[in-house]
């Protein structure tokens, strides 16, 4: 099995992995998981997880516009959670 | 003499820099013909010649995943450029170059521009550029776009280049897409000619990949049988998966040998190691939060002091205010609403402070995105997917925000029972009211409580899952996630500081409104004024105590419960107008009898409330339902009135049941 096929392979089990745990397993390095996961999602079989940026809380005044919320999250609060991608069905 | 350069890289490949360091101020800017995209040109002179630069739509590859990535691609078949420039990152060669490696079998001659060539330099890579121009048989050279000093090497690569007109020796790369099933096959039946500008080669490996533009363009092209055949050998996305792994080989074997670098070992650090831990990463990430919560008490104290202050001074006014013979409405609705208000708003600021700050530096530090991985697993047993965590932790802020968070699953019974669960996480106001009104009940046992609270949340939270997990989702086979955890960095504290102070500001005001009107409400309804007589609320109050005291709530308290649900400040503005306005009589007749000070609002309710009641108050509040916008949001997104209804009705009973089993608890205590 070729190494893509083994990442996708191990995520079957259902347990979410960082890059640097998957680089461990696959016993290459981390720039490698990087570049294959930019790989599965250009041709579709992984997607990147978007949280909705102005999530409708009417609760404060950074929600207006619809611009994402400055008053429910720090501003840069996005670059702070990290990235995530799930497996796209049918793969 | 003149020619045409198009530059061509990833997005962060810093070719906007080399464009602009290039042209300088010899720029036109528009847009692609028919398309949204930029189109960015410009012309520079050089010994005399001049150049005309076409800087392509940063792109990933040259497959038909965006506009971009189509323009880019008929630029450079339809031959317009007398050289291609494609750019990479020094810094992570093994990524960037699959650009280089998508381009291979493309006509148009090329040169690779290896830029950030100091950044790789600190990251203590050695980039042997002539190395790679062996293997590649193109010009290649190391670059910095930051650096003035680097253009004349570039010029002089792309005086060579535009002489040799090279292009990149495939052979290696097409012994590896040999080996790919089929591969053969559908190379064959391909020529030269049958689209101008792309070799047999690369059609090949984008039927593979799937590119939808190059399968029609060859639908076109070729016989109806032929395509078939190529449909069925490519289908699934194993073949496209292959053809990737052959650039990715292809890459590591011109790489190989050409690069050097000091290993730093990719281990994870020390506190990721307690996080990601197995055992250890869960207890680590509640004694965080826990701690992190405590520490809030810290700057809030202090803010309590001045609220208690504002009580004093409240005191005094009123005092003097009837010995100035002033009516006991005017006193009652300044002193008993207005101030007494004032002095629980400004006691809950500082615990909105405190919170909002525990809970931006958390996010600041990357604490956040390490908290959504630990509690991956925790979410599949409870029926969820690992993302559901997200909109339990934005839910620490705002319900709404959490029940919008909840769009990205896409499962509709797995979005209603994320967002019923996030009902159950103690909102912004929760964290506003509940450490207020725990500190003014049961002083230094407060702290205690709100850990009885959170370990109540995650049973609540598992015990709902039960309850409604049955009906709304079926167990099935799920992916685990990748994630890609931020680095920890300090927080930077001006933003962290303006976002606290925002947010604070953002909910005084709110709170302000809220607890006016709902006390102005319900201080009114109970006015009885010196008659000493009851007010209609008072006498209903009365008729329904036997049913609330089961709950373990005086009426009271039970109305303010009620108010909670329209949003939990208002619990606050009740307890207000009825502790306080209750009193105004015997107030009254104090001051008039000469009597030093009037009674103070913490102590009537100490006096009035029982602590098992008071924990019976507080544990209904916290659990009750967020609030009437949040019941409204989440109506919104599951788009089901039944359910809206369903989830509502029973927070409602659950937060009197929860309510009921604390002051039973309770009166086993004291």
């Amino acid at each position: 099995m070729i190494n893509m096929q083994k990442l996708l392979a191990l995520l079957k089990d259902g347990h979410s992995r960082t890059v640097e745990m998957l680089a461990a397993e696959l016993h290459t390095s981390a720039d490698d998981i990087r570049r294959q996961i930019e790989y599965l999602e250009q041709i579709g079989a992984i997607k990147r997880i978007a949280f909705p940026k102005g999530n409708g809380c009417s609760g404060c005044t950074g929600c207006e516009g619809g611009t994402g919320c400055k008053g429910c999250m720090p501003a840069n609060a996005e670059s702070n959670m990290g990235e995530m991608w799930e497996v796209v069905s049918g793969n | 003499m003149s020619a045409t350069i198009a530059l061509l890289g990833q997005p962060n490949s810093g070719k906007s820099t080399l464009f602009n360091a290039l042209t300088g101020l010899r720029q036109h800017v528009g847009n692609w013909p028919g398309k949204t995209v930029e189109k960015k040109e410009g012309t520079f002179t050089h010994k005399g010649d001049t150049y005309s630069v076409a800087d392509l739509p940063g792109s990933y590859s040259m497959s038909a995943n965006s506009d971009e990535e189509v323009i880019t691609r008929d630029f450079i078949a339809s031959g317009k450029a007398d050289v291609v420039c494609i750019l990479a990152d020094s810094s992570q060669l093994e990524r960037s170059l699959f650009m280089l490696a998508d381009y291979a079998g493309l006509s148009a001659p090329c040169f690779l521009v290896l830029n950030m060539a100091d950044v790789a330099k600190k990251r203590g890579k050695k980039i042997d550029a002539k190395k790679i121009e062996q293997k590649l048989g193109i010009p290649v050279m190391l670059f910095s776009a930051t650096d003035t000093k680097s253009y004349d090497t570039f010029y002089a690569t792309l005086e060579r280049a535009l002489k040799e007109k090279s292009h990149i020796n495939v052979s290696a790369l097409e012994a590896e897409y040999e080996k790919i099933d089929g591969y053969q096959n559908i190379q064959q039946r391909i020529s030269d000619c049958t689209i101008p500008g792309y070799t047999p080669m690369w059609l090949t490996v984008k039927t593979l990949e799937h590119d939808k533009v190059v399968t029609a363009k060859l639908k076109n092209a070729l016989p109806d049988e032929v395509m078939e055949q190529i449909e069925q050998q490519t289908s699934g996305t194993e073949t496209a998966i292959a053809a990737g792994e052959c650039k990715f080989k292809w890459i590591d074997s011109i790489l190989n040998g050409a690069v050097t670098e000091t290993k730093t070992k990719a281990a994870l650090g020390k506190l990721d190691r307690i996080y990601t831990h197995k055992f250890w990463g869960k207890p680590a990430v509640v004694l965080t939060v826990l701690f992190g919560l405590l520490a809030s008490f810290i700057p809030a104290l202090p803010v309590m002091g001045i609220g208690s202050g504002v009580d004093a001074v409240n005191a005094m006014i009123r005092s003097s205010m009837l010995e100035a013979g002033t009516s006991a409405f005017l006193t009652g609705l300044l002193c008993d609403v207005l101030i007494q208000s004032l002095s629980y708003v400004i006691k809950m600021l500082g615990f909105v402070f405190g919170v909002t700050l525990v809970f931006g530096m958390l996010e600041e530090i990357g604490a956040m995105a390490r908290i959504s991985y630990v509690f991956d697993n925790t979410m599949g047993k409870l029926g969820l997917q690992g993302k559901s965590v997200m909109p339990f932790l934005v839910s620490f802020g705002c319900t709404m925000g959490g029940a919008a968070g909840a769009r990205v699953i896409d499962n509709w019974g797995q979005k209603v029972l994320t967002i019923a669960l996030a009902w159950a996480v103690p909102c912004g106001a929760a964290w506003a009211i509940i450490p207020m009104l725990s500190t003014v009940f049961f002083g230094a046992g407060a702290p205690l409580l709100i850990v009885a609270l959170l370990l109540v949340m995650i049973l609540h939270m598992w015990i709902t899952a039960i309850i409604f997990g049955r009906k709304l989702v079926k167990t099935e086979d799920k992916c685990g996630m990748i994630m890609e955890l931020p680095p920890y960095h300090k927080p930077k504290w001006g933003a962290l500081m303006r976002y606290v102070f925002g947010r604070t500001k953002d909910t005084f005001f709110r709170v302000v409104k809220v607890v006016l009107l709902v006390c102005g409400i319900f201080w009114l309804l109970s006015y009885g004024g010196s008659t000493g007589e009851n007010s209609i609320l008072e006498k209903v109050g009365l008729a329904i105590e036997p049913v609330t005291k089961f709950f373990g709530m005086p009426w009271q308290l039970f109305l303010a419960f009620i108010a909670s649900s329209v949003g939990k400040e208002g619990a606050v503005g009740v307890i207000t107008a009825l502790y306080s306005g209750g009193s105004i009589g015997t107030a009254f007749s104090e001051a008039m009898a000469g009597g030093a000070r009037a009674a103070n609002l913490n102590e009537l309710l100490l006096a009035n409330v029982t602590r098992p009641e008071a924990l019976a108050f507080i544990f209904a509040i916290t659990f009750n339902l967020p609030c009437v916008v949040a019941l409204a949001a989440t109506y919104q997104e599951i788009h089901s009135v039944k359910w809206t209804a369903k989830i509502a009705l029973y927070y409602t009973v659950s937060a009197l049941l929860l309510g009921c089993i604390a002051y039973h608890i309770g009166l086993l205590i004291w």
